[in-house]
């Protein structure tokens, strides 16, 4: 692992992972994984479909009962998960799906301060099928937000989204984040997006992290930036895609 | 970013060039009339479930008026309509009706309670499913009729003998829908409760009961026609008021009239109750209508 995510003080880092296995029957995982994050800071999880990413971010939300594994793993109380499918109920309006579970007059202001953020003010009594799917997921972005969880955890939230519609909510993500600063988890298998929106973009491969890059880029990134593309074709050669004599995007 | 526009751009001159390719010849021979046959139904005829029921009354009209049905066998229309205003004259109707109602709505609301109270049970516990869900499932394989000489030695041939049956008929349809419907919640959506970190009395109160609902409703409405139908077998095996009795005396003394004044009313009862629930589902599940609408 690279030197600073070790020698992080246990006081700043908001995730700590040492020796992660999780196996499936016979099947090993996750091998031996470890990972800090600090507060604050933005990762991003790379790895080709069957990596391992997937359950690596669902040990971490504690959603693992059923598979076998070891090792320490060290996560805050209020973490929140925003899931692939935007995972409304669809029998409870947008406000009291932003708010299930909140006691009280607080947490509807809370929700409906929430839901203005990220820019569905006066949608409250809408139900969620009447929204379209980047609406949706935004409703889930609020449901997360309102929590103010100290880790978000990201389960490719944008991966059903058409491009446009993404590379909005890649902005609306962004700003969201620098407001809050919650440490975020964002798994994903579009290098593009991790390479806009990371502090840290990781590698798995067949439940190694074999990855570990900081990224120093001044935000908001531009895709055509050479160092941008530098950045892209290394972390598609490590994801095993040849990138040679390929145009960029 | 720049490229992705660039592609976009490129991908849409390609379509429009590719559209006026087609155009050319299609201006050349103008085809306006759509050959191709539809597969689908078609649109709606309006006042089509109509239509039906209205052409029966006609023929029962019809067949009646011009002597081809006896009256005997199927009464001529005006002599139900005559029968109807001298049963309610004679205040029987009213009162076999009131009979037969509050017989069906106690049945229909303790087989209600009941059923709701077991699949709940059943639905949210493992425990709970263990002791309720074969014993229901035992019930379910015995027919309601083939009840009633057991309810008879246990309750008399009196009121609650009836009331039982119904509600002992009624309580199936609502487990086994209401039950299915809570074990088949969507297991993302306890994994999100999880997330959330929900007590697990929002849980049941915001997620599984709601969730549950449309099963429950489905169940209601298989209940409410269940309910109606073991009215009739129970007033027709043993009672001396309700409007199974006064069919069962009608046909004693040979008045096709009054039996039809009778099965009317069942109609009637029956296409209201459903009415009801529908309307009852409408109200409840507006969140589904959103999409048909």
């Amino acid at each position: 692992m690279a030197p600073h995510s070790s020698q992080l003080k246990s006081a700043s880092r908001t995730v700590h992972v040492r020796n992660l296995m999780r196996r499936f029957a016979t099947k090993t995982i996750l091998d031996r994984v470890d990972l800090d994050i600090a507060e604050g800071e933005f990762v991003a999880l790379l790895g080709r479909s069957g990596s391992g990413k997937s359950t690596f971010l669902k040990a971490l939300a504690g959603l693992d009962y059923d598979v076998e594994g070891t090792g320490t793993l060290e996560t805050p109380g209020n973490l929140s998960v925003v899931f692939q499918d935007a995972r409304l109920l669809p029998w409870r309006t947008v406000i009291q799906n932003v708010t299930l579970g909140l006691p009280g007059a607080a947490g509807q202001e809370a929700g409906r301060k929430a839901l203005a953020e990220v820019g569905l003010e006066g949608r409250e009594a809408a139900w969620p099928n009447q929204l379209s799917g980047g609406e949706q997921q935004r409703v889930a972005l609020a449901r997360s937000l309102v929590r103010q969880p100290s880790l978000l955890l990201a389960d490719e939230p944008f991966g059903a989204l058409d491009a446009l519609t993404r590379l909005k909510m890649h902005d609306l993500l962004r700003e969201l984040c620098a407001r809050h600063r919650p440490a975020v988890l964002l798994v994903t298998h579009d290098v593009d997006e991790a390479i806009a929106l990371a502090d840290r973009i990781l590698v798995l491969d067949e439940g190694h992290l074999i990855e570990d890059l900081r990224i120093d880029l001044p935000t908001p990134r531009d895709h055509g930036d050479p160092r941008f593309a530098k950045i892209r074709t290394q972390l598609l050669s490590r994801l095993g895609v040849e990138t040679h004599g390929r145009r960029a995007a | 970013m720049a490229t992705i526009w660039d592609a976009d751009e490129a991908k849409s001159s390609r379509a429009s060039s590719r559209e006026t390719a087609y155009t050319v010849p299609a201006v050349a021979r103008p085809v306006t009339v759509r050959s191709r046959r539809r597969l689908g139904p078609g649109p709606a005829i309006p006042f089509g479930l109509q239509i039906g029921p209205a052409l029966l009354v006609l023929l029962w009209v019809a067949g009646s008026a011009l002597g081809w049905i006896d009256p005997r066998i199927l009464s001529a229309p005006w002599t139900v309509i005559e029968a109807f205003g001298r049963l309610i004259e004679q205040g029987r109707l009213q009162d076999n009706f009131v009979t037969s109602a509050t017989r069906a709505l106690l049945g229909l609301s303790i087989g209600l309670v009941i059923g709701t109270i077991l699949a709940v049970t059943a639905g949210l516990s493992r425990i709970g499913e263990a002791l309720i869900d074969g014993p229901v499932q035992i019930k379910r394989a015995i027919p309601t009729l083939a009840l009633i000489p057991l309810l008879i030695l246990w309750f008399g041939i009196g009121e609650g003998m009836k009331v039982t049956t119904i509600a002992l008929a009624v309580i199936i349809p609502i487990y086994i829908h209401t039950h299915n419907a809570l074990r088949s919640i969507d297991s993302r959506y306890v994994e999100l409760a999880e997330t959330l970190r929900m007590s697990q009395k929002d849980f049941i109160f915001q997620v599984v009961l709601p969730g549950a609902l449309p099963g429950f409703l489905l169940g209601l409405r298989f209940a409410v026609t269940l309910c109606w139908v073991s009215l009739v077998v129970v007033e027709q095996i043993n009672a001396t008021s309700g409007l199974g009795y006064m069919i069962e005396l009608a046909r004693n003394y040979g008045q096709t009239d009054v039996i039809l004044v009778g099965l009317v009313v069942y109609v009637l009862l029956g296409l209201v109750s459903d009415g009801l629930v529908r309307l009852l589902e409408r109200r409840v599940l507006s969140w589904r209508r959103t999409l048909a609408s």
